[in-house]
C-alpha cells in the first residue's frame, strides 16, 4: 500500500499540518477573549450586542485559512517529491485524498467540540462566540460537525484543483481564470443595478435554507474534487 | 535483455521537439552513459522512462512494461534528478525515511554508511543544505534504494572531488555485489569513463552515438605534427577536428585499424583520445555540419 508514503509525507512537518493551524486558532481565540472581557466590563446591554454581532465574526478563520493553503501545498510541493521517489499518479491522488479526509475529520471534531462547550458555558463565561459562529453553523452541534466537514473538504480539493490546473497549463489558466472570475462579479453587479427583481432573488438565494447551502458546499466540493482527479491524471512534472 | 526499450519515442514541448524519433536499447544489468550537452534531452529522455511525463508519440517499455502508472515498474525504478524539490521543512532525514518505505530492496545500513561518508547533516532543514549536500541526498537514496534500475541525473552537482570520488568509488562496490541496471548522465565524463560500459550520446533530442564504452575509448586518434604532415596524413580520412598553430597542426581522426602506425612512420605523434574529448568533437563537429 504505497500511497501510505503520502500520508506519511504530509506528516514529516507536524507545523504546517498541525502546528501552525492550533498556533493561530489559539491566538485568534485569545484576542476573542480580551474582547469579551473589554466589552463585558461595559455591561450587559453591550455583552448582548457583541454576542448577537460575534455570530459574522470571522476568527475561525484564523484556522480554516492555513487549511485552504494546505491544498495548494500538497499539489505543489508534495505532487513533484512524489513522483521523483516513483509513485503513481493514482497512489498520490489515493494518498492526498486520504490526508484530506483526515484533516477534515479531525478539524470539524474539533470546532465542534469547541462549539459545543462555548455553548454549553455560555461563551466561555464572557458571551463570546467563536466556534458557534455563521461560517461554522449556528444551529445544533451536529450540523456543525457536517457543515465544516463539508467546507474543509471543499477548500482542501479546491486548493488542490487549482493548483493542478496551474501546473497544468501554468500561467494561462490564472488569467483566465482570474478573467472569468471578474466577469460574473461584474455580471452580478450589473443585474442588481439594472435588472428588476435580480437582487431581490440574489438575496434569497444567498439566504436561503441550511440543508440547500450544504448541498451548494458539497457541490463545489465534489467538482473540485473530480476536477482534480481529472487533471492530476495527466499533470507533468516540469 | 533489455531493461529499457523505446522506439521511435518523441517528446515536444509546443514547437520544441525535446526528444526526436529515440529508438534505444538499454541492456540490464550494465552501467550506461547518457551524455549530451545541456538541452540534448537527456533529463527529457529519463523523465519519460520513469513516467513524470508524458511522450507525444512512440512506444517505451521499462523493465518489460509501459512505465506509465505502472507501480510494479516504478517500484524498481529510481530516478534521481538533480532539480528535485523537497516540501518546505523537510530534512534528509525525512526524505530518507520516506525512501526506504518505497523502495523494496532499500538497505539501510548503506544508507547509514553513506549518510556518514558524506558528512551529511541530516537534521538540518533540506532549504540550508548547499548544493553539494543536497546532491548528497539523491546520491544516497539511489544507491540505498538498491533498485534495479537507477537513473541519475547529473547526480553530483556542488560535490567537491572527494565527494565525487566517493559516489564513484561506491557506485563501483555497490554495483558489483548487487548488479543491477544504472542509467548515468553527466557531463564529468572522463571521471566516470571508467564506470560507463555503454554510452549514448543525444544531440538535440536525437541519438547521436549507441555504443560501447570501450569502442569510443579507442574510436579516435589525435595526430600532431608539421602542418604539411598533418594535412597530407588526414587528406581522406574522417576528420573531426583540426587545429593550426603556425606551421604545427593536431588532428583528431577517426581511428581506422592501422592509422596510429600510419600516422607514426609519417613522422607525427599519436595521442589517443578520451571519450570526453571524442563527445566533446562529435558534438562540436555535428553542430559545425552544414545543414542539409
Amino acid at each position: 500500500m504505497r500511497s501510505r508514503n503520502v500520508i506519511d509525507m504530509h506528516l514529516v512537518n507536524r507545523m504546517q499540518a498541525f502546528g501552525w493551524p492550533l498556533v493561530a486558532v489559539t491566538f485568534a481565540f485569545v484576542v476573542i477573549l480580551g474582547v469579551g472581557l473589554i466589552v463585558g466590563s461595559q455591561g450587559p446591554e453591550a455583552q448582548a450586542g457583541m454576542y448577537y454581532g460575534m455570530q459574522w465574526n470571522g476568527a475561525i478563520f484564523a484556522l480554516l485559512g492555513p487549511l485552504i493553503g494546505y491544498g495548494f501545498t500538497s499539489m505543489g510541493q508534495y505532487f513533484p517529491l512524489a513522483l521523483g521517489l516513483g509513485l503513481t499518479r493514482r497512489e498520490f491522488a489515493t494518498g492526498l485524498s486520504a490526508v484530506f479526509l483526515g484533516n477534515a475529520v479531525i478539524y470539524s471534531v474539533l470546532i465542534t467540540s469547541g462549539k459545543t462547550i462555548e455553548k454549553a458555558t455560555d461563551g466561555f463565561g464572557l458571551h463570546v462566540r467563536f466556534f458557534d459562529v455563521f461560517y461554522t453553523g449556528t444551529g445544533a452541534s451536529w450540523q456543525t460537525l457536517v457543515q465544516t466537514f463539508l467546507l474543509i473538504m471543499a477548500v482542501l480539493f479546491l486548493g488542490a484543483a487549482i493548483t493542478a490546473a496551474f501546473l497544468r497549463f501554468g500561467q494561462a489558466f490564472l488569467w483566465v481564470a482570474g478573467a472569468i472570475l471578474a466577469l460574473i462579479g461584474v455580471g452580478i453587479f450589473a443585474g442588481v443595478l439594472l435588472l428588476d427583481g435580480f437582487g431581490r432573488n440574489l438575496l434569497e438565494v444567498m439566504t436561503m435554507g441550511w440543508g440547500p447551502w450544504m448541498v451548494v458546499i458539497a457541490a463545489i466540493g465534489a467538482a473540485s474534487a473530480g476536477v482534480w482527479l481529472l487533471l492530476v491524471r495527466r499533470t507533468q512534472v516540469a | 535483455m533489455s531493461a529499457i526499450e523505446t522506439r521511435n519515442l518523441t517528446k515536444h514541448f509546443r514547437d520544441v521537439a525535446a526528444i526526436d524519433d529515440v529508438s534505444l536499447d538499454f541492456a540490464a544489468g550494465r552501467v550506461h552513459g547518457l551524455l549530451g550537452r545541456n538541452g540534448a534531452g537527456k533529463t527529457t529522455l529519463m523523465k519519460l522512462l520513469t513516467g513524470q511525463i508524458f511522450a507525444t508519440s512512440g512506444e517505451m517499455r521499462v523493465l518489460g512494461e509501459n512505465p506509465v502508472e505502472n507501480a510494479e515498474v516504478l517500484s524498481k525504478t529510481c530516478f534521481i534528478q538533480e532539480s528535485q524539490k523537497y516540501p518546505d521543512g523537510f530534512r534528509p532525514l525525512d526524505v530518507l525515511r520516506i525512501a526506504e518505505g518505497l523502495y523494496p530492496a532499500w538497505d539501510q545500513g548503506l544508507a547509514r554508511e553513506l549518510v556518514a561518508d558524506f558528512r551529511l547533516p541530516e537534521k538540518r532543514a533540506i532549504k540550508k543544505l548547499s548544493r553539494g549536500q543536497l546532491s548528497a541526498v539523491g546520491i544516497i537514496i539511489g544507491l540505498a534504494s538498491r533498485a534495479p534500475l537507477t537513473f541519475f541525473d547529473e547526480p553530483y552537482l556542488g560535490l567537491d572531488a572527494v565527494a565525487r570520488r566517493l559516489f564513484f568509488d561506491r557506485l563501483l562496490a555497490d554495483f558489483s555485489e548487487h548488479p543491477r541496471t544504472v542509467i548515468l548522465s553527466t557531463h564529468h565524463i572522463d571521471e566516470v569513463s571508467n564506470l560507463l560500459e555503454h554510452v549514448v550520446l543525444l544531440d538535440e533530442g536525437r541519438v547521436a552515438i549507441s555504443a560501447e564504452a570501450e569502442e569510443l575509448q579507442s574510436a579516435a586518434i589525435e595526430v600532431s605534427g608539421r602542418l604539411d604532415e598533418v594535412t597530407a596524413f588526414i587528406a581522406g580520412a574522417d576528420v573531426l577536428r583540426v587545429q593550426e598553430i603556425g606551421a604545427l597542426a593536431t588532428a583528431t581522426v577517426h581511428a581506422e585499424p592501422g592509422s596510429a602506425d600510419r600516422a607514426r612512420a609519417a613522422g607525427l605523434q599519436v595521442a589517443p583520445v578520451s571519450l570526453q574529448n571524442y563527445i566533446v568533437h562529435r558534438t562540436t563537429a555535428a553542430a559545425a555540419a552544414p545543414v542539409t
